[in-house]
């Protein structure tokens, strides 16, 4: 149990920039981007939206998952600056694997926050859907642009390193138990049926495809009404069919993630110094109010629980909010299940009630109670180590009333984003847009 | 007076269970058992914990039954089994492999959670063992 202090100072995000997610090598346009070209167009975007000079940027923070695996690189943070004009500038590279891009908030923050530094960046870049070709192991030379597809099954072999080779791996449940363990909870907690979680699950994967269908940088657009529709089926029919398999306990294939490409990044400012940094400020700074910060390693029970409630607990002793205070949830739900569950435990929806929430869709953008308007890791796809921070892209996009066609109807100002990965980190980002009169 | 000691508390463990042992480390100061064995207490914040040999009861707190992604094929070996959460006795709570649950008795197991279960030693492919834990037979 930790108590967080306050920052030193006021630390805002100005500035957010991030690539489509996609299945680079499966298209001849995308076919060939690397990382240099996916971290330096998201980082420049994020320094245009904040109206910076890479000048102005004193230091940047580099997150991708599974660097070796994935760009066949041991330090990919200094492989890549001169992409985006900040050659020869200090910079780190983390990885806390699917919560490296929550957790890149964090990291800057911090920095800026301590006085160190007034201006950074933070980004994180992932290639989850190919690697480096030829793709026979990581020790053969690389061809300089060229990748090759991963499959699921070398995906699933590569996630074991996620877990404790001493005594996780050997006793097996730890790692196995990410798929179904927080719907278990929930049913047994909450006197739930098998049947309305499965309805919950369902309709949690009908909503993020809702969002996506609607967001110009996400992976799978298609409605599964229309997927039904196709199929000749109706929407329930289609959800409890093969086209929709059971894959775990409870879980079904719509609720894992689309493993893809992509990178995005934030510009994290003093917010005292933002006047004299961002001559040409587009938005309010939004403030980080506050990031609650847990890792449970996978032996231990109902793990993402736990540390979503300690997270979860810190952020709000800190603010003195509540889930009451929230307009805007993010979660990352590379299993789907964790958008209920990390929702309820925040207080955002209602204990026991939240399924009823998502099966009437008021989850959804449209709804009452959005979360997840981008399109979450089941729609708007998984780049692993740059989904945290596409979350944050979509929320400060939402915060700024700049979404378009997938604005939430009630302009928001406070959100909460709930990372989960690595076996497993949690954070809890509270965000919150800065009053005219503070700035 | 005990010291830090730079100690294969792996191998020890993993040693025990070829001996028919399953080694925990228990806290001289809260007596918090910590299982699988590490080298501080979790429970106090204590440097130090001594090996300690767990009894082997326990009791099962939740079922969740394997699938299609939540198996492997040298799982075979289990028999009939679930993942859940095991207290052992002497409090230590873990994720862990229980046999003896299926998709059949499953309904009317969960009805009467907790379960009385014990620890076995599991013979791993790979060349080690592990500890898996067996449904006791009356509940």
């Amino acid at each position: 149990m930790s108590t967080l202090g306050k920052y030193n100072r006021s630390v805002s995000i100005i500035g957010v920039g991030c690539t489509p997610f996609m299945y680079t090598v499966d298209h001849p346009e995308t076919d060939g981007l690397t990382e240099g070209e996916l971290f330096g167009y998201a980082a420049l975007k994020a320094m245009e939206d904040a109206g910076v000079n890479p000048r102005d940027v004193d230091f940047y923070f580099h997150g991708e998952a599974s660097p070796l695996n994935g760009s066949n690189y041991l330090t990919p943070n200094v492989q890549v600056a001169n992409w985006f004009g900040m050659k020869g500038k200090g910079s780190i590279h983390h990885s806390e694997a699917c919560c490296t891009g929550y957790l890149a908030i964090e990291q800057a923050v911090n920095a800026v926050a301590s006085g160190k530094y007034n201006c950074v960046l933070t980004g994180a870049v992932e290639f989850g859907d190919s690697t480096p070709s030829p793709a026979d192991n990581v020790e053969s030379p690389k061809h300089p642009y060229k990748r090759d597809k991963m499959t699921m099954e070398k995906f699933l072999k590569t996630t074991s390193w996620l877990y404790d080779r001493t005594y996780t791996r050997s006793l097996m449940a730890g790692q196995e138990l990410i798929y179904d363990d927080a719907a278990e909870w929930y049913v047994r907690t909450r006197g739930i049926t098998a049947e309305q979680m499965n309805d919950a699950l369902n309709w949690m994967c009908i909503n993020n495809r809702r969002n996506a269908s609607v967001n110009p940088l996400s992976l799978e657009k298609r409605t599964y009404e229309s997927l039904a529709e196709e199929a000749g089926m109706t929407l329930d029919e289609y959800m409890n069919s093969p086209y929709n398999p059971k894959m775990g306990d409870y879980l079904r294939a719509g609720g894992v993630e689309l493993k893809c490409d992509g990178a995005a990044a934030a510009i994290v400012c003093a917010t005292e110094m933002v006047p004299v940094i961002a001559k040409n400020l587009k938005h309010r700074p939004i403030q980080v109010l506050g990031i609650g910060s847990a890792a449970c390693e996978a032996t231990t029970p109902h793990f993402e629980v736990r540390a979503t409630e300690e997270a979860v607990r810190q952020v709000y002793e800190l603010t003195g909010m509540s889930g009451d205070d929230l307009d805007l949830f993010y979660a990352n739900d590379f299993i789907i299940t964790s958008h209920l569950v990390s929702a309820e435990i925040a207080g955002y929806l209602p204990y026991g009630e939240g399924w009823k929430y998502i099966c009437d869709g008021r989850t959804a953008w449209d709804g009452d109670k959005p979360i997840n308007t981008n399109g979450g890791r089941t729609s708007f796809g998984h780049a692993h180590a740059a989904s945290g921070l596409a979350d944050v892209y979509e929320a400060c996009k939402q915060l700024w009333g700049e979404c378009g066609e997938h604005q939430v109807k009630k302009q928001p100002k406070t959100a909460m984003l709930r990372g989960y990965g690595g076996a497993q980190n949690v954070a809890a980002v509270l965000l919150r847009t800065i009053d005219q009169q503070e700035v | 007076m005990m010291s830090i000691q730079l100690e294969k508390v792996v191998q020890t463990f993993y040693e025990g269970l070829e001996e028919g042992k399953i080694l925990g480390r228990k806290c001289p100061l809260c007596g918090n058992v910590e299982f699988p064995p590490v080298y501080a207490c979790n429970q106090c914040g204590n440097y130090e914990t001594q090996w300690y040999e767990i009894s082997g009861k326990a009791k099962l707190h939740s079922i969740v039954l394997p699938a299609a992604l939540s198996s492997k094929p040298e799982y075979k070996n289990l028999g009939k089994y679930a993942y859940g959460e095991v207290e052992l006795e002497e409090g230590s709570r873990l994720n862990a492999v229980v046999r003896g649950i299926s998709k059949k008795n499953r309904k009317e197991l969960s009805a009467k959670l907790p379960l009385n279960c014990h620890a076995s030693i599991f013979q791993r492919e790979g060349g080690y063992k592990t500890v898996v834990f067996d449904l006791d037979q009356e509940q």
